[in-house]
């Protein structure tokens, strides 16, 4: 065998071996950390002194699980249920709750989406945007000005987490 | 005549004494029936100082812990999850807090009692093993209680760190850090 078959020989077998384990390999996908989920709360709390209330806020990430949960002083037995979930739904739908809502309302082409378990068509959860990429959410329940309010705090918290997104690989336990 | 006037003043007077007397009492009654409860809670300022306290003491040996601070009812009142935490660790610290709050104690000091084998100190067993199946508790180490006077008013569980032992000192830590504010 000539030297030059044995090199074009060893590199199919690199390129084959390479190709094989190109397909194997996970995903990789950016995650919310926890120090993003922080600077969404002090945003959302610098929102809420501004406002004069005392908001329930979730923070969830990509796969829809809590990062980060608080509940407001003399908040309401529903707020912090209803922040997840308005949370939840701008995550999985990509868009803010409150377009959600009026994209989904009855009678719309997309009505029966208000059907999906955990979604609820109320303003008040925001993706969170990093890059082209929604990495996650913030859903804020109790402000003054209803839905807008608290879209409003919801999109505050949701700009801070994004500007605090970091480029580091987050490690596993 | 002089007798009658006065006679009649002092019985006037009489007449009006009882009346305010009566409307005290009606009063003092409605205020102690329509009293709502008040009590003492841990606030969404102090649930922060508690969780950074926890997180603060954790850092140096763990690089992620997740911590959850329950209230007085043993509801979430500030969660945070590690980084790259698994789920399952959201709901055991969740469920440290709440095991710790609702059974004012240390959920170390709670796991002793609630051992199958677990005795008094006369040598008798005490048999508690049934509280491990309520609800929402957990039969693990990293719950502290958030204690004003004799009563718990909240809770802090953290789960991710070493071991249950370093969860609990971390939790201790966190409930140190509001210690002076509840006394």
């Amino acid at each position: 065998m000539s030297r030059i078959s044995l090199v074009l020989t060893a590199a199919t077998i690199a390129g084959a071996l390479a190709a094989a384990s190109g397909a194997a390999q996970g995903q990789t996908t950016s995650s919310l950390t926890s120090a993003q989920a922080m600077a969404a709360l002090r945003a959302v709390q610098a929102y809420a002194k501004n406002d004069g209330t005392d908001p329930s806020l979730a923070v969830i990430d990509r796969d829809g699980n809590i990062v980060l949960e608080l509940r407001g002083n003399g908040a309401a037995p529903h707020n912090i249920g209803l922040a997840e979930r308005k949370a939840f739904t701008a995550n999985t739908f990509k868009m803010k709750s409150i377009e959600w809502r009026d994209k989904t309302m009855p009678g719309k082409p997309d009505a029966d989406q208000r059907n999906t378990p955990k979604a609820i068509p109320l303003g008040g959860g925001v993706p969170i945007v990093v890059g082209n990429e929604v990495v996650g959410a913030v859903g804020v329940s109790g402000t003054k000005g209803g839905q807008e309010g608290d879209t409003a705090g919801a999109q505050a918290g949701a700009d801070a987490a994004a500007a605090a997104a970091s480029s580091r690989p987050v490690a596993q336990n | 005549m002089d007798k009658l006037i006065r006679n009649l003043a002092v019985a006037t007077l009489a007449v009006f004494a009882v009346g305010a007397a009566w409307a005290l009492v009606q009063q003092l009654v409605k205020t102690a029936t329509l009293q709502s409860l008040s009590g003492n809670d841990i606030s969404v300022e102090q649930a922060l100082l508690v969780a950074q306290g926890a997180l603060d003491a954790c850092k140096k040996d763990n690089p992620t812990v997740t911590v959850a601070v329950v209230d007085h009812e043993g509801d979430v009142r500030f969660l945070l999850r590690g980084d790259g935490a698994s789920p399952e660790m959201v709901d055991a610290a969740r469920r440290k807090a709440y095991t710790a709050r609702t059974f004012r104690q240390a959920t170390s000091a709670w796991l002793e009692r609630t051992e199958m084998d677990a005795k008094d100190d006369a040598g008798k067993r005490i048999d508690l093993y049934g509280q491990r199946m309520l609800d929402g508790v957990i039969a693990e180490k990293g719950g502290i209680p958030l204690l004003w006077h004799a009563d718990a008013i909240g809770g802090v569980g953290v789960s991710g760190s070493k071991s249950g032992e370093t969860d609990e000192a971390c939790a201790k830590a966190g409930a140190d850090a509001i210690a002076d504010q509840l006394f």
